[in-house]
């Protein structure tokens, strides 16, 4: 898909077809703990659609909050998904599935820790350190299920996406 | 070079993970073991009180609901621990009326759910209903 900033019809379809695929798939994960595909899938469509991204991101966002309510946890969702978008946005040209796999791993290691940002401004720097102490155990599962989903997924995924692509040119 | 990079990257990823286990090793809840003394409130959406009197060796609060005389408390395993569903057959869930039962100790708002919150004797716990 062609990085170029007119958005055509056919990128709105796949825009949407995006969207759905990460809900549909974390939906389907819930009952896993600490095992999600949004990471995955987000990095995996920024090198298919790149800045295209930026319609994906802010609807399932929304799509997130009008599911599953407003809270604070959808405050997190605004800059860290934004935030993995762009580190896959910058990497996008290397094809290495290691790499990809320890950025996606890193991450699900960080995330709570980046999720921990907004105790910060409610109770201080005591309460956001033990919200992400008390987390580092699902941090860690959360870093390494990303990591296996990513090695496990990339190529095959990343060869099917590309020659879609191939074919919407032509 | 994209092995150095590679090797770069995993190096990272062993370092972000030990300094992970490192800290929780050092800052993480510690539960004491043996009896403790300790009290859960319950006040529910109506601000009405309920306050029980617990002796129990549970690590956890998890573990000292259960042990609490007349006081129900549903809660499932989730991504993030334990989720109190219902108390006392008063349902807070989120996605079904916008509340949820909140974990106060000692008058503060608890940092931890009830499978992580540490029991230690002399504490007050409080079980809130808490909207939007």
């Amino acid at each position: 898909m062609k990085d170029n900033k007119k958005l055509t019809t056919r990128d709105i379809a796949f825009i949407g077809m995006a969207i759905a695929v990460i809900e549909v798939c974390k939906v389907a994960l819930q009952g896993i703990p600490n095992v999600e595909t949004t990471t995955f899938w987000i990095m995996m469509f920024t090198i298919i659609l790149g800045r295209k991204m930026l319609f994906v991101i802010p609807a399932f966002i929304a799509i997130e909050g009008c599911i599953y309510g407003f809270g604070l946890w959808w405050v997190m969702y605004l800059y860290a998904w934004p935030l993995l978008a762009g580190i896959a946005w910058i990497i996008r040209k290397n094809d290495s599935v290691l790499t990809y796999s320890i950025v996606s791993g890193l991450f699900g290691l960080c995330f709570g820790a980046l999720c921990s940002i907004p105790y910060f401004f409610i109770g201080g720097f005591a309460m956001m350190f033990n919200w992400w102490i008390a987390g580092i155990p699902f941090d860690l599962m959360h870093g390494a299920g990303n990591f296996v989903i990513m090695l496990l997924l990339y190529k095959p995924v990343r060869k099917v996406m590309l020659s879609v692509d191939k074919i919407n040119k032509n | 070079m994209k092995n150095k990079k590679g090797l770069i990257g995993i190096i990272a990823a062993v370092a972000v993970v030990v300094v992970m286990v490192v800290a929780y090793t050092m800052f993480a809840p510690k539960a004491t073991q043996g009896g403790k003394n300790i009290t859960i409130e319950v006040i529910n959406s109506q601000q009405q009180s309920t306050m029980y009197e617990v002796s129990t060796d549970a690590e956890y609060l998890v573990e000292a609901f259960a042990e609490a005389e007349g006081l129900e408390v549903v809660a499932e395993e989730g991504e993030y621990g334990v989720y109190i569903l219902s108390v006392n057959g008063e349902e807070a869930v989120w996605e079904v009326n916008q509340a949820y039962w909140s974990i106060m100790v000692n008058g503060e708002y608890g940092m931890y759910g009830a499978s992580e919150q540490p029991v230690t004797d002399g504490d007050a716990y409080q079980l809130v209903y808490t909207k939007g």
